[in-house]
Parts: C-alpha cells; structure tokens; sequence
C-alpha cells in the first residue's frame, strides 16, 4: 500500500508541483492513508536532519567561491589562456569554448554557472566570427556539464553525502572521465569544422604571448591545484578544501587582480546563499523521501525486479545507463541521485560494481543529462543567455550528445578510466 | 477581485520586509560558516590544536541560513519543478492546476509548521548542543550550553515564511486567474540554480 | 502480529548491534507465539544519531533504539560515565556491572529526565574496548601520545580524556575518517578493533594499536516506554527477556569477531602492543583529571560516578568469590 507513494511522486513532478513539496506530499498523504500519521513527524524530522550535515556544507561554499571568481574577472582571464592555446585551430572559438569549460570545470562545481559565465562571453562573440547562435548556445551547453564531472562538483558531494562515499575519492574519480567528454567534444568540433569550414579565431600566438596568457591565467588555474592537492596531502577535509577556496578567491579577488570590491560582498554572498538554500532544501526533502522508501520496502522489491530482468552486471548496467539517461531529460541530477542512488546504488554494489565506479557512472550520466532536451537545466540556461529558444538549441546540441553517450559507455565498460586516480592515490580499493 | 487585491497588497509588503531581513541575515551566516571553517583549518593546521565548536557553529548558520533564504527563492519562483504541462496549456487551464499545486504545497507547509513547533518545544529541543555555549554574563564568567532548539528553530521559522509566501502566491494566482496580473506588485524573478 | 516494534541500530549488518537486534528479533517472535513482530531497519534509514533517533523513540516513531554513549550525551549527559577510562577492568567485571543494579539506576535516572518517554532496557556491548590506535609510533606510555592528532567525536568527555593524554584532539566525522588518516589530517583514533577493521583503517596507515583498553565500548538499548508499558505483563516480560538474551549476544559477538580483526591487523603488518601493568598504571595516572572533570562539570555525573565505582567494587568482590570457588 505505502509503495504507492512512488507513482504519485512522479504524477506529482509531472504536473508541475515543486520537486521539493512533491517529495513531501506523496510519502505524506500515503503514510496518512495507511494510518501512520505518527511517522508524518519522521518525514519532517528528517529534512531538518537531511539538512544538518558537516560534508553538505561544501555545497553553500564552492557556489560562493564560483561566484566570488566569476564576479572577479577570472572567467575572461581562462578564456583569453584557451584562445592563446587553440584560437588559432580551425574552429577556434569553438575549441576555446571547450577548453574554457574544462579550466573553468576545475573551479567551479557547477554547469549552470559555467554555462552563463561562459555563455555570456562567448556565443556573443561566436556569433560575431560568423557561427550560427544555435551552434554557439549548442556547444557551450553541451561543454558545460564538463563542470560537475571535474572537480570540485555539488553533484558528488551529494551523491557521496546520501551514498556515504568518500568526497575525495569520488572528486579524483571525475578527473579522467571530465577530460575524455572534453577532448570528445573538441574531435567533434574539429570534424564539423573541417566540414563546415568553421572561421580560424586568432593568428597563432607565439610560445611567449602564451607564456604571457597562462602568466595571467595563473592565479585562477591554482584553485584546482590547491583545493586537490590540499586534500591529498591531508591539509584539509573537501568541506574545508571549499572554504579555503572561497578565501583564495577572495583573495585573488582583492588584492592580486583587483577587481572586486567590497560593495560587491553583499550581493555574492545572497546568490549563494540563495542557491544553496534551495539545494539544501531539497536534499533534507530527498532524505526524508529516502526514509519512506525504506519504511515501504520499495528497494527489496524494485532490486527483485531489476535482478530478474538479467543477473549479467553488464547489461543491467546497460539497462541502468538507459534509464538514468531518460530520467536525466525530465529530472535535474541532483534530485535525480539522491532519489534514486540510494535505490540503484545497492543492488550494483552487490553485483560486484565499485562503489566509486558506480558513482561515477550515475553522476556523470546524470550530469549530461543537464543538456538532454525536453527537461535540461543548461539548456535553459543556455537559452537565457544567447536568446536562442531551447528547441533551436536542442536540435544543434544533437551531435555533441552523441559523443558525450559514448564517453558514458566507456566509462561505464571500462572502470580504468574513472578507477585508476583514486587507487593510485589510494582512495580507492 | 478587488477584496483579492487588498489582501495581496499588504502581504506583499509584509514577505517583501521579511524576507530582505531574512536574506540579510542569511548572508551574514554563509559568511560566519566560511569564517568558522577557516578558524577550523587554521587551528588544526598551524597551531595544531583543533577547536571542537566551528564544525557545529558553522552547521547552525547553514540551518539559518537555508531557513531565511528559502522562502525568497520560493517566492522568485525559484523552487525546481518540472513546469513543461503548465506552460503547454491554456492560461486559464494552467491557473487552475497551478492553483491546486499552491493548495498542496499550502497543506504540506500546515503540516510542517505544526509539526515543526512540536519539535522545537518538544523532547528533541531539550538536547544540548555538543559544543556551543553563549555568555550569560558581561564578565564571561556564566556560560549557557546552546540548547538543540536553537538550531531546529531555523527550519519552523522557514516553513512559517513559506506558508507566508504560499499564501501570497495562492492570492496571486487568483488575482492572474480574474485576469488583474496588470495589478499585482511585482516581484523580481529568480536566476536559475540547483547543485549542478 | 499484535504488537509491532520498530528497531533501528545505525551501524550495518557486520556490526555486533545487529547480532543483538536478530537474537532479539528470534527471541520475542517465538516467545510471544507472534504475538509480537520486530521490524529491523539497520542504518541511517530512520533516523541518522542519537539526538534524531531518541527524539523518534521518545515519540515513538522508533520503539528500539540502540546509542552509544556519545549518541545520549545531548539529553542524558551522565551515560557518559561508561566512557570513563579505565574504571572497569575487564570483560567479566563489565558484563557483571551491566546486568546489575547499575543500569537499573541509569533507567530511573533517564526515565526522569525524559518525562517519563524513554526507557532504558539493557546495556550491552559494541565492539569491546576501546583502545588507542595511530599512524605514527607505538605507543607504550602516555608520554607517547604528546602531540597526536587524535580524532574524537563532538563531545566533551573523550576530548577531555585525549588531552589529558597530551595529544591533541580532532574532531572528525566517522565517513571522513578514513581519508583524514591516509592524509595526516588526524593521526590516531580510540575505537575498537572490529571498527577498526570494518573500516579498513589499517589500509590508511593506522598501523599502531595499544591494547591499553581504556572504556568498555557500552550499547544503550533504548525502547519508548509508552510502547513497553502499553504492552500486557506478559509480553513485557517476553520484551525483558528479549533484551537479556540480546544483551547476551552483544556480550559474546565482539569477542568471537575481534579474533580474526586482531589476526587481519597483525597479517596487515600492524604493531599490536599490550602495555606492561606498571605502563597500564601510568595511562590510569594520566586519566585521573578526567574524572573530576567528570563529577564538576557534568550534570548529575557525581550521582553516577558513585553509582558506577559501587557496582564495579561490588562485582570485584562477586567476581572474585566465584572465581576463587571455582579453581578448587
Ligand atoms: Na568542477
Ligand atoms: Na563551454
């Protein structure tokens, strides 16, 4: 009887309420049909515990320190370091865009961050050398989820919160599988500029302007550096490691670039305080979610399901890459891991999947899923702002989807790629 | 619809007052955590002596401040969902369902608001705090171990804003739905965010 | 089933928490002829700590619960006494303590502080003793543990007792712990050695354990006590007896699964070192600021501590006595 709160969840959604409520309404009005209206109080004792979490914090700080480098100048500083690289490549801009994403990815946890601080400096200029605006909005979109999958990324911190992970072992995980959707998406941009003929950017720049560009690039590219190598060299826990980042870019900010001031705190400070309270909400709504599942034996039974389909960890988990993509088009991931890692996450690890695998897997599926039409976040976004409608956008992105799905099934078959960094360093078994 | 807009009006001004308080105080916390949490490194760090209360100082503000900020994205409109149907259907179509969802959202946040004053007065707010105390005197002699209460107050404070909010929008909406959207005061639109 | 209890323990299915819960489980179902079903959610499924999971239990969202001591120090501070260190000297002067009045003292004390909401049941056991481990050096003697980053819990208790050792504690939440050790963030811990082991400590470089067994690792075995006494009298009685036979259970698991812990430690190249009684004696020394700090500072702790050194001598003697009648 209580299982039914799951399809009417998903009616919910479907109709429009508020992920947050819907997680709430519908174990709620089950628990009361059911006459359990006493284990009510259990769904909101725990989003307020859901909530009350050390590792969680990251989240609030990494935003913070992403919007205190954006406002800072740092992300036109990344950009003219990728354009001396790869401005003069057929294709140029497009290789920078890409290329800026994955610098940006090393700062910032976020797509959407990244889509509108890159998005706003470059399909602009895209568009003024002559690319279509959908293909500009197309190839910034579709770069962007590059962001969560390189560390730091707000969707491993959840995952590893609601999975009990290790933080770092899943951040050193993301490295490799980030730079392979990257280099994916610039072979794409280097086949479709050879035949469509794309416009060069820049003349080739000389090794010392280069030097010059990566002089003033340097700042901003040591936060990736500082934030990973302080937690493998145990100076801090990620929680800290985002702290400190927002320090760097304060400081970085204030007194190496000059460029914020501190009539530009406020504000900073209440985006992400913004963001970050309604991501926080919905995680406490998703562990409260969680609890009712458990209450409901809705895992036991869905893993008998799944295990009857097939016992061969490689088609479920072909099966899994499937699903996770189509609830990846109507769901953000974050929602989407913490509903559904804590289902999925067990029956695999039982199979005999790593846990960091597994985790990768589902974050980095999900994650593409931020630029999968008719529900993407970074599409959105990225609409917002070119001015190009999602649906011109959607069709462009096409080509650069495909290549991201067969990164997902080579991380998916391949457990090297996302397994090697956290075993070498140790994190991982 | 006239009566609709009187009762709109007010209420407006009322989140729109708390709320800025709220965001305010919200920024300040997000801001204390960063502190906490570097005091923590440092300590730890350099002088090699950890403190045992940044890790749960900073906790409380990040209930504070996920209490106080939630309730101005909700109003901006800023809570997920998947809005694809409303904005398929017709005007009036899509006001009705959306008028039932605020109506569900509305007995969720009753609920919650309920529940959420028991659990404050109730048995869980009598537990203390492991590690943070407040002065009771000027002369730091006297000091009071933060009772649980404090903390779990940040979420009753904001679902009490979000049913303030919801009653707002449930208003709005039936305003837009008689067709004086022209009418309403406005409230500025949300940017788009989430964890990823 | 007439009657159904909900049981939560927030450790998983290695853990001696569970053993207890399944004793119980078999225990109350048989007995009662079903009359009685116990419904076991291990984990975080229900309620993630002490604080949310008593809160559930005072409310009886939850009917069984079982904390450390760490877990009810936010409503009851004074069960920390178990953390003590070295007032029990070993296993059998432990299990005769907990099966005594003593816990019927802490029942009656915690029954009071929580409106008569929760109940004490049993105390039994979770993972032996508690001893220190590093990353660093073998410690033979307190002078040894100057200058360690030990991680403790937030709670005053252990941090009082790691410096009072001279070593520096570090808080540390347990799923960061493993990474905190393999990067120097903290350099030692006192757990047990089946936690120990289950986490994989050892892999992270904590490679030096002292078997200076400084705190019986005690279980409280909490249950709404609106739940128990709505129950008839004989049910209740089944419910009792339940619990004995946990308590049982919890008693002899640690002691079976810590044999190949401590054989998987040594084989992992560990240093296990067992301090001399003149070494033991000098950590006793070093502990001894904890218990006045213990009696000033924690509410109704000198009740307790009285309460506690009473049993532990009353059990010396019984102890004593029975094991002198048994070797002639
Ligand atoms: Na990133
Ligand atoms: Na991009």
């Amino acid at each position: 009887m209580l299982i039914w709160f799951l399809p009417l969840f998903l009616i919910f959604l479907l109709v429009g309420l508020p992920v947050f409520f819907g997680l709430l309404a519908a174990p709620g009005i089950l628990l009361f049909l059911n006459g359990q209206e006493k284990d009510i109080t259990l769904l909101y004792r725990n989003v307020y515990n859901g909530m009350d979490s050390f590792p969680l914090m990251a989240i609030p700080f990494f935003m913070l320190a992403g919007e205190l480098m954006n406002k800072g100048g740092i992300t036109i500083r990344l950009v003219e370091f990728a354009q001396a690289l790869m401005g003069h490549l057929r294709g140029g801009l497009a290789h920078v865009n890409v290329l800026s994403s994955m610098l940006f990815a090393g700062l910032s946890g976020s797509a959407v961050a990244d889509t509108s601080a890159l998005g706003s400096m470059l399909i602009p200029a895209m568009e003024k050398q002559g690319y279509s605006r959908k293909f500009a909005a197309a190839i910034t979109a579709a770069s962007s989820v590059i962001g969560p999958i390189i560390p730091p990324s707000g969707i491993m911190i959840i995952y590893a919160y609601v999975m009990g992970e290790s933080v770092a072992a899943l951040f050193l995980a993301g490295i490799v599988p980030g730079i392979m959707v990257g280099l994916g998406l610039m072979l794409m941009v280097k086949f479709m500029a050879d035949k469509y003929d794309f416009p060069v950017a820049s003349r080739k720049y000389t090794w010392p302007e280069r030097g010059q560009a990566s002089l003033k690039a340097f700042f901003p590219l040591m936060t990736p550096v500082i934030i990973l190598g302080g937690i493998l060299v145990g100076v801090f826990t990620p929680t800290e490691a985002a702290a400190v980042a927002v320090a760097y870019a304060l400081i970085i900010g204030f007194f190496v670039l000059r460029t914020l001031t501190l009539k530009d705190i406020p504000d900073i400070l209440t985006r992400a305080g913004l963001t970050s309270s309604v991501v926080m909400l919905l995680v406490g709504a998703a562990m409260a979610f969680k609890t009712v599942v458990s209450l409901s034996h809705a895992p036991e039974q869905l893993a008998q399901f799944i295990l009857s389909l097939s016992e061969n960890p490689l088609i479920l988990l072909f099966l899994i890459n499937i699903l996770l993509f189509v609830v990846g088009m109507f769901l953000d991931a974050g929602p989407a891991i913490i509903i559904l890692g804590p289902i999925l996450g067990p029956i695999f690890i039982s199979l005999g999947v790593d846990p960091i695998h597994f985790a990768i897997i589902m974050s980095v599926n999900l994650t593409v899923g931020l630029a999968t039409p008719p529900m993407g976040l970074v599409l959105f976004v990225a609409s917002a702002v070119s001015g190009e409608r999602v649906e011109a956008i959607a069709r462009a992105i096409l080509p650069f989807l495909a290549v991201e799905v067969v990164v997902i099934f080579l991380i998916t078959y391949i457990p090297a790629i996302s397994m090697t960094i956290p075993r070498l360093t140790g994190f991982a078994n | 619809m006239n009566i609709l807009l009187t009762l709109v009006s007010p209420l407006s001004l009322v989140n729109e007052t708390l709320l800025r308080v709220g965001r305010a105080i919200g920024a300040v916390a997000i801001a204390l955590m960063v502190l906490a949490i570097l005091v923590q490194v440092f300590f730890r760090y350099i002088l090699n002596n950890a403190l045992p209360w940044p890790d749960e100082a900073a906790r409380f503000c990040m209930m504070w401040m996920t209490g106080l900020m939630a309730p101005t994205a909700f109003r901006r409109g800023g809570f997920v969902a998947i809005d694809m149907l409303l904005y398929s259907l017709p005007r009036t179509i899509a006001g009705v369902i959306n008028l039932i969802l605020l109506s569900l959202s509305f007995i969720v946040l009753v609920v919650a608001v309920q529940i959420g004053w028991g659990e404050v007065t109730g048995f869980g707010g009598r537990f203390t705090t492991a590690s943070l105390y407040v002065p009771l005197s000027f002369d730091f002699t006297q000091w009071l171990r933060v009772p649980r209460s404090w903390m779990m107050a940040s979420l009753l404070v904001g679902v009490i804003l979000l049913l303030s909010v919801n009653i707002e929008l449930i208003l709005r909406t039936l305003v837009k739905l008689f067709g004086g959207e022209d009418r309403l005061p406005i409230i500025e639109a949300a940017s788009i965010g989430g964890s990823e | 089933a007439d009657y159904k209890l909900r049981a939560t323990a927030n450790s998983n299915e290695n853990d001696e928490d569970y053993d207890g819960l399944v004793v119980f489980k078999n225990y109350v179902e048989a007995a009662s002829n079903g009359a009685i079903e116990v419904e076991l959610f291990i984990g975080t499924q229900l309620c993630s700590n002490g604080a949310e999971c008593l809160q559930g239990v005072a409310d009886g969202t939850v009917d069984i619960y079982i904390s450390t001591s760490g877990g009810a120090s936010g409503i009851f501070p004074y069960v920390q006494v178990l953390d003590l260190p070295y007032l029990m000297a070993d296993d059998r002067i432990a299990e005769q303590v907990l099966s005594g009045d003593f816990t019927r003292t802490m029942r009656d004390m915690a029954l009071e502080d929580s409106g008569d909401a929760i109940r004490l049941m049993t105390i039994g056991n979770t993972g032996g003793w508690r001893n220190f481990a590093n990353t660093k050096r073998r410690v033979a003697e307190p002078a040894d543990m100057e200058g360690l980053k030990i991680r403790t819990v937030v709670a005053d208790l252990p941090q009082e007792l790691v410096k009072a050792m001279g070593a520096s504690p570090t808080p540390i939440p347990w799923p960061e712990l493993f990474t905190s050790f393999q990067t120097g963030v903290v350099e030692g811990s006192k757990n047990g050695i089946t936690d120990i082991m289950g986490m994989k400590f050892p892999d992270a470089g904590l490679q030096y354990l002292t078997l200076d067994g400084h705190a019986y690792m005690g279980a409280l075995w909490w249950m709404s006590n609106e739940t128990f006494m709505e129950m008839p009298e004989d049910m209740r009685r089944v419910v009792v007896d339940g619990f004995y036979a946990l308590q049982q259970a919890t008693f002899a698991s640690p002691k079976r699964k810590s044999i190949q812990a401590y054989e998987d430690f040594v084989a992992g190249g560990g240093d296990l070192y067992v301090p001399t009684p003149e070494q033991k004696e000098a950590f006793k020394v070093s502990a001894a600021p904890v218990y006045d700090w213990f009696k000033a500072n924690v509410t109704r702790g000198d009740v307790i501590f009285e309460a506690l050194t009473t049993a532990v001598a009353e059990a010396e003697v019984e102890v004593n006595a029975a094991r002198a009648a048994d070797l002639n």
